[in-house]
């Protein structure tokens, strides 16, 4: 069994194309100003290594502090395999202390900018990939992890860095990596005589119908937090217009005026003003959506998979809930096995940090520490070549497992692949979307001409 | 002789009073100088820039200014309107509220008003994650308090996803900031209405006034500066409102409730824009010292 | 006690009024009910089953979620010891300033006072990182000062408002009398106005305590250990990425908050003879 699902995950991997932001983010995308930056990175770093070189070569055994930040607080679903992870590593290195300290997501975010901008960074800090991490990469203030990586080379496939290489230069070490699946509550679709989540799209929204006929509400999402929408609305496009479109899009590598996108849009507002979605999720957070599709009030539930864990660790609830991929709308452009998600959830090490090598060291094995236990746990899937039993991996994360083997393409969230302004741009026209205010045609207009 | 003495012993006096003056105001200036003036200075400073908050920035004059203006899509100007509103409903509902409450607890001294007034302040206690939370389970369009009155009182076509929608997102931030600092400005008069001296009172009752008219014509003028401070409190609180619409809205439904402190923390934090977050910052320091000094001037003109 | 009252007011204006005040002090009695029955539920009736009832199931574990691994008895201290000291300071120092400002007579003090009324419009968020930066140059991090300082800079204002208002209260003739006894303006300010300004502490002390208590962003980036963390940072701590339990954080809001209630109670009598002694003047 774990070999089974090892080796599908390892070829899960393998035909993961190449993608990532860093491939077309700043070389292509900034002008004038990244050429300056860049040759700081450069100074910088070769600063600290000549001088963490010294105190590495000075005596690998003397002890070491290092400080890291993360978000696992104490009821976060990754809290366990952090606290598995370090404890191992403190087996491993009497010698290094690690300082870690969690703080809550959002204001995590204030937090860790603040602290770039004071230079007041840890030693090891969690980050999201893409363009969150880029634009510490461009200020320079992040070490480069490129020594250490061959070491690593062989656990950690290349392509799971797309993410987080700029400039070819590897920046993070991904732990987990999540993408959209498709929640179904099977009780409330065996209720209209589907044992399966439906495969084609004709079937999907015959069930949607069959579902609104009966009284269920087929759709739950959070109208309060966007995020929660784009996890519909890019599945719907992606399987419109096909992967590679998007992609292009996301990362800024092709415009926004594309009439596919546009008609996309339209089609997942269709799904909207046909009533499928609950007409209050508009003033509900995902904390709310989620204990009503748990609750049974939904039949379908579109979100990260990092919701595996949560759904498995209720008794209750696992019988009845399956996970599957979003189906394909447009057949000519999108087929089954393009995928929204990736790689986002990372550690980077400081350009200030004074035992950068040491720590870019421990950042790698932690990492993939962290994600050996993250899988177990069922937070996510492994971004590191998976080892060890993983037969006890709950069923929905085993699924997710198969999805992926079978993947083509991954496009990465939105709005973590696009900058901080566009994504912010990007995400009050998602909202638009959902509450019906603009178009298709709107939508794309109004993002071409707004983000670049 | 005794005239040169004067003079001196003013001389020295001044000197003193010079002294004083620099001690008694130094703790203060420093605090106040350091922790915050100066981040204003730095803000107007960067205000200036394109600047995303750690890589090097680019001096753009006054461009971010006149985006803030006319960039719609900032929605700087509805923010504005936001929280004028709020000012608006603050100053004209809050404050009566509030001080018909001071005035009624102040007219008498018994263990019954002494309980309402610590009742009365009770909210501004709470911490608003609380008040947010009582709030949304109030306006949860499904199991929500509102809108099951609704329902019970065959009223369910007045009923809304009230923080989801357009119409009345901005409302339902209102009520609930609105309620909560009642209390606030109400302790604050009480403080006033208590300082009223009692002689003046018992006169204006002996030659006949009811107690509303010795409220009306004798308690009021005298309470005249908490009002204008209330008043302060009030508006420049409205402008800075923040805690309350994340909790709610969280500036939705599209960006429809946004007030400037949301904006303004979305700049500086999101959206990596440290200059536009800044220039928002400035304009919102100048527009709450303006109201500050023209609330001022509208109570002197009333003195007069 | 109401002695000066010699028209009895309509009785059933009288009732009305009552009535009023009943239901208003229901209204505000309300949330506490609410955020102790919500502090012993699960996210169940939280979200739904149950939303204003008492619990179906008392989950009092919530407590002990949010004191062990909550670890809010170490951050109620620290908020504790940071608002106290946050507090003392602001007083102290606007005090003083009230005094140069209000009881010595020169050129600039209206324009002082202004200045110092400054500090209420200022947004606190965009402070946040130029104070980060000095701090991080100076080394001034993670410390229980590294709040304390900004937190009775920011509380500064407002006091200095309040005691204004106090402080022109107390007759000016009692300066002259030291004066010409020969008593200096520093003896002057500490042996005869600090005495009588006492009932102004308590005013000041529950509206500097509003700004402190609940302070979350400078809290959230100035400290970085967690044991100098405090409640609201701590409380935040308490949800996670995508999942939250809400039963610990409605159980660590009521151990932030409740005492504090207490305490109020506790002063409220003090604070409302206080006001009587010295009057709020703008």
């Amino acid at each position: 069994m774990k070999r089974r699902i090892a080796s599908i995950v390892m070829a899960g991997i393998m035909t993961l194309s190449l993608f990532g932001c860093g491939s077309a983010t700043p070389a292509a995308t900034t002008d004038t100003g990244s050429a300056t930056t860049e040759t700081k990175t450069e100074t910088t770093t070769t600063e600290t290594k000549t001088e963490t070189t010294e105190t590495a070569a000075a005596a690998t055994d003397e002890p070491i502090t290092l400080n890291m930040w993360c978000i696992a607080t104490e009821s976060d679903s990754n809290r366990h395999a952090y606290e598995a992870a370090i404890a191992e590593m403190a087996e491993k290195y009497p010698n290094i202390t690690l300082n870690w300290e969690a703080f809550e997501n959002q204001s995590y975010k204030t937090k860790i900018k603040a602290a770039v901008s004071a230079n007041e960074m840890p030693d090891i800090f969690f980050t999201w990939s893409c363009a969150f991490l880029g634009d510490f990469v461009d200020a320079g203030k992040v070490y480069c992890l490129d020594d250490v990586y061959p070491e690593f080379a062989s656990e950690l496939p290349e392509n799971m860095l797309g993410n987080t290489t700029y400039d070819g230069k590897h920046y993070g070490v991904p732990t987990t990596m999540n993408i959209v699946g498709l929640f179904a509550n099977m009780d409330l679709l065996g209720e209209v005589g589907y044992t399966e989540v439906p495969g084609t799209y004709e079937e999907f929204i015959a069930c949607c119908d069959a579902l609104k006929e009966k009284g269920i509400i087929p759709f739950g999402c959070a109208g309060k937090e966007t995020w929660c929408v784009t996890e519909y609305l890019e599945s719907v496009i992606e399987k419109s217009v096909g992967a590679d479109a998007l992609n292009d899009i996301f990362l800024g590598r092709d415009t926004w005026n594309n009439a596919e996108v546009g008609a996309a849009v339209d089609t997942f507002q269709e799904l909207v003003n046909n009533g499928y979605f609950d007409p209050s999720g508009i003033g509900l957070t995902n904390d709310e959506v989620k204990n009503n599709f748990i609750a049974g009030k939904y039949a379908f539930y579109m979100n990260g998979t990092w919701n595996c864990a949560d759904f498995a660790s209720n008794e209750e609830f696992l019988p009845k809930v399956k996970v599957a991929e979003f189906p394909v709308i447009n057949s000519d452009k999108a087929k089954l096995g393009q995928l929204i998600g990736g790689p986002s959830d990372t550690l980077a090490v400081a350009a200030s940090s004074p035992n950068a090598e040491v720590a870019a060291k421990y950042a790698m094995e932690l990492g993939k520490l962290i994600c050996h236990y993250g899988y177990l746990d069922g937070c996510g899937l492994p971004a590191w070549t998976p080892y060890g039993d993983t037969s006890a991996v709950n069923p929905l994360t085993q699924t997710v497992a198969e999805i992926c083997a079978n993947a083509d393409t991954f496009v990465l969230f939105g709005d973590t692949a696009m900058s901080a302004d566009d994504a912010n741009t990007y995400l009050s026209y998602v909202d638009q979307v959902y509450g019906c205010q603009v178009n298709g045609d709107q939508f794309i207009e109004g993002l071409a001409k707004e983000i670049r | 002789m005794s005239d040169n003495k004067v003079k001196n012993e003013k001389k020295k006096r001044k000197i003193e009073e010079g002294l004083a003056i620099f001690v008694f105001l130094l703790p203060g200036l420093l605090l106040f100088v350091s922790i915050l003036i100066a981040p204003i200075a730095v803000s107007v400073y960067r205000s200036m820039y394109d600047w995303n908050g750690f890589s090097e920035g680019t001096f753009i004059g006054f461009d971010n200014y006149i985006e803030l203006f006319t960039n719609g899509s900032i929605k700087f100007m509805n923010s504005l309107k936001n929280s004028l509103i709020l000012a608006f409903f603050s100053v004209f509902i809050q404050l009566p509220l509030a001080l018909g409450l001071a005035l009624i607890l102040g007219r008498r001294e018994s263990r019954k008003e002494r309980a309402f007034l610590s009742i009365f302040f009770m909210p501004v206690l709470i911490s608003t994650v609380v008040i947010g939370q009582l709030w949304l389970k109030i306006y949860n369009p499904d199991y929500g308090i509102l809108n099951r009155f609704l329902d019970a009182v065959h009223l369910s076509s007045w009923k809304h996803v009230w923080v989801g929608d357009i119409k009345t997102a901005l409302g339902s931030i209102i009520v609930p900031t609105v309620w909560q600092y009642v209390g606030y400005h109400m302790l604050l008069m009480y403080a006033g209405v208590k300082g009223v001296d009692i002689d003046l009172r018992e006169a204006a009752m002996l030659d006949g006034a009811t107690k509303w008219q010795v409220d009306r014509y004798v308690v009021i003028p005298i309470i005249k500066p908490i009002l204008r401070v209330s008043v302060i409190f009030a508006v420049t609180g409205s402008l800075k409102t923040y805690d309350l619409v994340r909790i709610l809205t969280e500036g939705g439904p599209f960006q429809s409730t946004e007030v400037p402190s949301t904006l303004l923390e979305n700049m500086l934090f999101l959206r990596n824009r440290y200059g536009m977050g800044s220039t928002i910052s400035v304009m919102l320091i100048l527009l709450c010292f303006a109201f500050a000094l023209l609330i001022t001037a509208a109570f002197r003109e009333k003195d007069v | 006690m109401e002695s000066y009252t010699l028209k009895e007011e309509n009785p059933v204006i009288k009732i009305i009024i009552d009535v009023f005040l009943v239901i208003w002090a229901i209204i505000n009695l309300f949330p506490i009910y609410f955020m102790f029955t919500f502090s012993l539920k699960s996210n169940e009736e939280i979200f739904g089953e149950n939303i204003i009832g008492l619990p179906k199931e008392w989950l009092w574990s919530n407590y002990t979620t949010a004191l062990h691994t909550g670890n809010m008895g170490l951050y109620f201290f620290n908020s504790i010891l940071v608002t106290t000291l946050a507090i003392a300071i602001s007083i102290m120092a606007a005090m003083m300033a009230c005094y140069a400002i209000t009881r010595i007579k020169w050129r600039f003090s209206r324009l002082t006072n202004a200045f110092f009324m400054l500090g209420l419009t200022i947004p606190i968020q965009a402070s946040i990182v130029p104070v980060y930066v000095v701090m991080s140059r100076a080394h001034w991090l993670n410390k229980y000062s590294t709040l304390i300082i900004p937190y009775s800079a920011f509380a500064l204002s407002m006091a200095i408002l309040i005691c204004t208002g106090f402080m022109s209260e107390i007759p000016y003739a009692l300066d002259e009398a030291a004066r010409i006894d020969g008593c200096g303006l520093f003896r002057t300010f500490f042996t005869i106005i600090l005495p009588l300004m006492k009932p102004a502490v308590s005013t000041v002390g529950i509206y500097s305590y509003l700004q402190c208590w609940n302070e979350f962003m400078f809290a959230n980036v100035f400290i970085s250990d967690s044991a100098h963390r405090t409640l609201p940072v701590g409380i935040k701590a308490l949800s996670g990425q995508h999942t939250t339990d809400w039963g610990p954080i409605g159980a660590a809001l009521v151990i932030a908050t409740f005492p504090t209630l207490i305490v109020y109670l506790f002063l409220s009598r003090k604070i409302q003879a206080s006001f009587i002694a010295g009057a709020v003047k703008g």
